[in-house]
């Protein structure tokens, strides 16, 4: 994949998506096969450099709860920020900037009990985003969003990673959500079965 | 609806189990304790009923003539009785005369008969300790021959030292202390508060309420726990409640099924916690909370109070589980409404100052009194800093959360400080036991320690002998000559009572007159002016003047108007034999003082006298660290329980961080700050408020500096908090479990 691309990866429940996704992360060490990245395996690091790596240079976004419901909204934003050992006031301040960016102006010191499914899920986008990673993996990033809240995840989700440059590895099932991306591979039974550029069908 | 119940708790899957493990083991420690408390109490009045015929010829039993009642042939044959109390080698012995005036003489209990003249009957331990030990230290005292042993009914203790001399009545009629007495006393020494007679027994009522205190201390904490374990994965149980609605079922039929679970594990408790009891039953008995070890079976039960903490535990239990759930509202949609407790305000801090202000008030103005005086100042003002620092607890929680998380940039620090202040009354809850508990134990051990401490001032004579004269008569001349020649002893000093016409200061009359060439020969009472023959003496021994005997070597007694032949005419008030400090020597001096100057209380040596009534105490101090460290223990439970049901909380979250990249490490610093931090912060504010209130009080009673407890205090504060930390410890591999990322889904 090229830097800044967004790759949809789809097929049915069960069909080994999130584990792709898993392996691609350095999450899981597949069987066998490789996972490269940046001209290097890392399906051959150890732990603790696969959880560095996804530290510094991977973003996440899932389905639902993945904000600390201790945390208010701009505190969540920033978690990933301190955890690489910027500055409270620092990590703070790049993190408000991106609520006027995603819509969320007003709603910085809101826990995560008191978003709607929509807020939450750009609090978690702008999460992922924040510390500029290199790849963003998102497993069904609008799975419990109505159409219209999920149709606005994905535009700032597209248009932030071609902003930033960052590759976007999104899991999917909803062929609405698969239409922002540049590829789509299906995945049927643990194998790739179709892979389709846009535009190309 | 129950058999659904049963099924449902026996099948809900390992965290279930688990959950109804920890509750099963709360209720059974809780009612171990409980019951153990409740025996401990009733051993305490079966040991003081067995001392009660030691209480004979005092109070309302002394004798009064015989008269014949209606159906009764004829009254009994009076009986002649003298106790007193002896020691040996700081063991206290009880020591009863008796001579019958005919067959119908009541019979003490442990006796067929009364013994006759010449017969000495003896405890098993009295008994042992006569045959191992020589007769001039020992059975020269009695002048009896032992001729059996003593039943068990008449033996207060395992361990009791006692003997029964028969005598003829000519001989005891006219012997010391012998009063006539018509039947054989069943009253409590509780009724005279301990303090009848020669002092056998105890006031029990005072050790209720200290086991009553050990208990509701111990208990908090457990109940707590119980609480804790109930909210254990209640969001699963709550979605199979949820489901139930769904289908039918009625609010009360969900109830009914959730009273089941607790109920069901609260019975399996409390049968394991009569199991408990049975087995610490033994080594409780060893434990002389009243000064005395008990027999096994003391520590038994009322078939009522069995019945009552069968019975009442579960349901309590039960209770407390459905409070713990009061929370929840659960519909056909799941749960619709959980109340978030409102926030603590400041006021909170208020009854905890009020308390402190009570005690700091009788600091400076001194104590009342009267001792109901005193129980009144001090009593509110104990209760006032218990409950203040429960209801004070969550604001300072909450504030101290709260300043932690507000200028941190660890991620840690800011999750924990976090959860803690978004709801303090849980983070408190968890700990609020153990902090009554250090509260009381801490600052009963260091009351303890100064009062114990400020008694131990061992002088360089320790050993020195002293046989008070309760009613001062003159001696009969050369009767002390047997003590003075026994080999060992340095010399013998006798103080006597001096006439009121001989005040040679005018503060009053002088207390006592000593012979300079006996007071030389005792230099730790102080020392005559040059010249002097005789001189007037205060010698400051025992109870409450705690000065000792060696701050006295420096005194120089005035000169007493009066020649040293007319000493030997008055009254004697005490003698003193000091000696080479040796057991043997003392217990021969001892016994060679009992036979020339009978008293009702036998003589001490000084260090015994300064350290009388302190022993009792030291062993409250071992039942408050036991109380100390067992909570922090329970406390640690608890912590462990909520820290297991705050991860099921967050398990999504925390896996997902997880995924993230977030360190193991992280985790677990954010659980330790949840729980540690709190543990730690509460221990020091209880331990700091037991010695303040400790301090307080010491100062306004006995006008003292606190003295801070020994290196066993601190050692088993210590090894609580290494065993909670231990315990809470033992929830990472949990952590680790349910945040690993094969256990995640994203979805």
């Amino acid at each position: 994949m090229a830097a800044g691309e967004i790759l949809a990866v789809m097929g049915p429940s069960g069909s080994g998506k999130s584990t792709l996704l898993h392996c691609l992360a350095g999450i899981l060490v597949p069987d066998s096969g490789q996972v490269l990245f940046a001209g290097g395996r890392i399906d051959t690091l150890p732990e603790a450099q696969r959880s560095a790596l996804r530290r510094d240079r991977f973003g996440f976004v899932f389905q639902f709860g993945q904000l600390v419901p201790e945390l208010t909204a701009e505190e969540n934003v920033a978690l990933p920020l301190l955890l690489g050992g910027m500055r409270r006031d620092q990590a703070l301040s790049r993190a408000r900037a991106w609520f006027a960016r995603l819509g969320l102006d007003g709603l910085e010191r809101r826990r995560s009990g008191e978003l709607s499914g929509g807020q939450a899920q750009r609090v978690a986008l702008a999460r992922g985003l924040v510390a500029e990673p290199d790849v963003v993996f998102a497993d069904e990033p609008t799975g419990s969003l109505d159409s219209l809240a999920g149709e606005q995840v994905m535009e700032l989700l597209s248009n932030a990673a071609r902003e930033q440059g960052t590759t976007v590895v999104l899991v999917t099932h909803d062929p609405r959500v698969a239409a922002y991306a540049d590829r789509e591979i299906v995945v049927r039974d643990g194998k790739v079965t179709v892979l389709t550029v846009a535009g190309a069908s | 609806m129950l058999r659904l119940g049963l099924r449902l708790t026996v099948s809900g899957g390992r965290d279930a189990l688990v959950r109804l493990a920890i509750i099963a083991a709360a209720v059974a420690i809780g009612v171990g304790l409980l019951v153990t408390a409740i025996s401990g109490i009733n051993a305490t009045n079966a040991q003081n009923g067995r001392y009660a015929w030691l209480e004979t010829g005092f109070a309302s039993d002394s004798y009064a003539p015989p008269v014949a009642v209606a159906g009764d042939d004829q009254p009994s044959d009076p009986l002649w009785w003298s106790l007193r109390r002896d020691t040996f080698d700081g063991e206290d012995i009880g020591r009863v005369d008796v001579a019958a005036t005919g067959p119908r003489s009541p019979v003490p209990p442990g006796f067929d008969a009364v013994p006759g003249p010449g017969q000495l009957y003896a405890s098993p331990a009295m008994a042992e300790l006569l045959r191992t030990t020589p007769a001039d230290q020992l059975g020269d005292r009695y002048g009896a021959t032992l001729v059996g042993t003593i039943g068990p009914a008449g033996l207060a203790t395992p361990g009791i030292l006692l003997v029964v001399v028969g005598h003829r009545v000519d001989e005891l009629a006219d012997g010391p202390y012998a009063t006539l007495v018509d039947n054989i006393s069943t009253a409590s020494p509780s009724e005279c508060g301990g303090d009848c007679g020669a002092g056998f027994g105890i006031n029990a009522e005072g050790i209720s309420l200290i086991l009553g205190v050990v208990g509701a201390a111990l208990l908090f904490p457990v109940l707590i726990c119980i609480g804790s374990a109930t909210r254990l994965s209640a969001a699963r149980r709550e979605q199979r409640f949820a489901a139930m609605r769904l289908v039918g079922a009625t609010p009360r039929q969900v109830a009914v099924l959730s009273a089941v679970e607790s109920a069901a594990a609260a019975t399996v408790g409390t049968v394991a916690g009569f199991g408990v009891f049975w087995l610490l039953r033994p080594a409780v008995a060893t434990i002389p909370f009243t000064g005395a070890r008990f027999y096994t079976s003391d520590l038994s039960l009322g078939l009522l109070q069995a019945a009552l903490v069968a019975v009442g535990v579960p349901v309590a239990a039960t209770v407390a589980a459905r409070l713990a759930l009061r929370r929840v509202q659960i519909s056909p949609l799941g749960v619709t409404r959980r109340a978030t407790p409102p926030r603590p305000q400041a006021w909170r801090v208020l009854p905890l100052l009020a308390g402190v202000a009570e005690l700091s008030w009788f600091a400076v103005v001194g104590r009342p009194d009267t001792s109901q005086g005193q129980m009144a100042a001090y009593l509110p003002g104990i209760l006032l800093i218990m409950a203040g620092l429960v209801i004070a607890g969550p604001w300072l929680t909450m504030a101290g959360a709260r300043l932690m998380a507000r200028r941190t940039g660890r991620p840690a620090v800011l999750i924990a400080g976090r959860r803690l202040s978004d709801n303090p009354q849980a983070g408190f809850r968890a700990i609020s036991g153990l902090i009554l508990a250090l509260f009381v134990g801490s600052g009963a051990v260091a009351t303890i320690t100064t009062v114990v401490g400020s008694a131990r001032t061992p002088g360089p004579d320790g050993a020195m002998v002293v046989q008070r004269s309760f009613h001062p008569e003159p001696l009969a001349l050369g009767v002390l000559d047997p003590v003075a020649a026994i080999p060992g002893v340095v010399g013998v000093t006798v103080i006597y009572t001096a006439p009121k016409t001989s005040a040679v200061t005018n503060q009053g009359p002088p207390p006592g007159l000593v012979s300079c060439a006996e007071l030389a020969r005792t230099p730790s009472l102080g020392r005559c002016p040059p010249g002097a023959e005789v001189v007037a003496i205060e010698p400051q021994i025992g109870h409450s003047v705690i000065a000792g005997a060696s701050s006295q070597a420096d005194a120089v007694w005035p000169v007493a108007d009066l020649p040293v032949e007319a000493l030997a005419a008055l009254p004697v008030d005490m003698v003193l034999v000091d000696n080479d400090g040796s057991t043997a020597v003392i217990e021969q001096v001892r016994t060679a003082l009992q036979m020339a100057l009978p008293q009702r209380f036998g003589p001490e040596t000084v260090d015994e006298a300064n350290l009388h009534g302190t022993r009792e105490l030291g062993q409250y101090q071992q039942l408050a660290n036991v109380v100390i460290a067992s909570s922090l223990a329970i406390a640690g439970c608890s912590l462990a329980v909520s820290v297991a049901a705050g991860l099921s909380e967050r398990k999504r979250p925390f896996s997902l961080l997880r995924l993230t990249g977030v360190p193991l490490a992280m985790l677990r610093r954010i659980v330790v700050l949840e729980t540690v931090v709190p543990l730690l912060v509460t221990a020091v504010v209880a331990a700091g408020s037991g010695f303040l209130a400790a301090q307080l009080f010491v100062r306004a009673q006995m006008d003292r500096t606190l003295q801070l407890p020994g290196p066993s205090y601190y050692l088993v504060v210590l090894a609580g908090l290494v065993v909670s930390l231990a315990v809470i410890s033992s929830t990472f591999p949990l952590l680790d479990r349910i945040t690993g990322p094969e256990a995640t889904r994203n979805d």
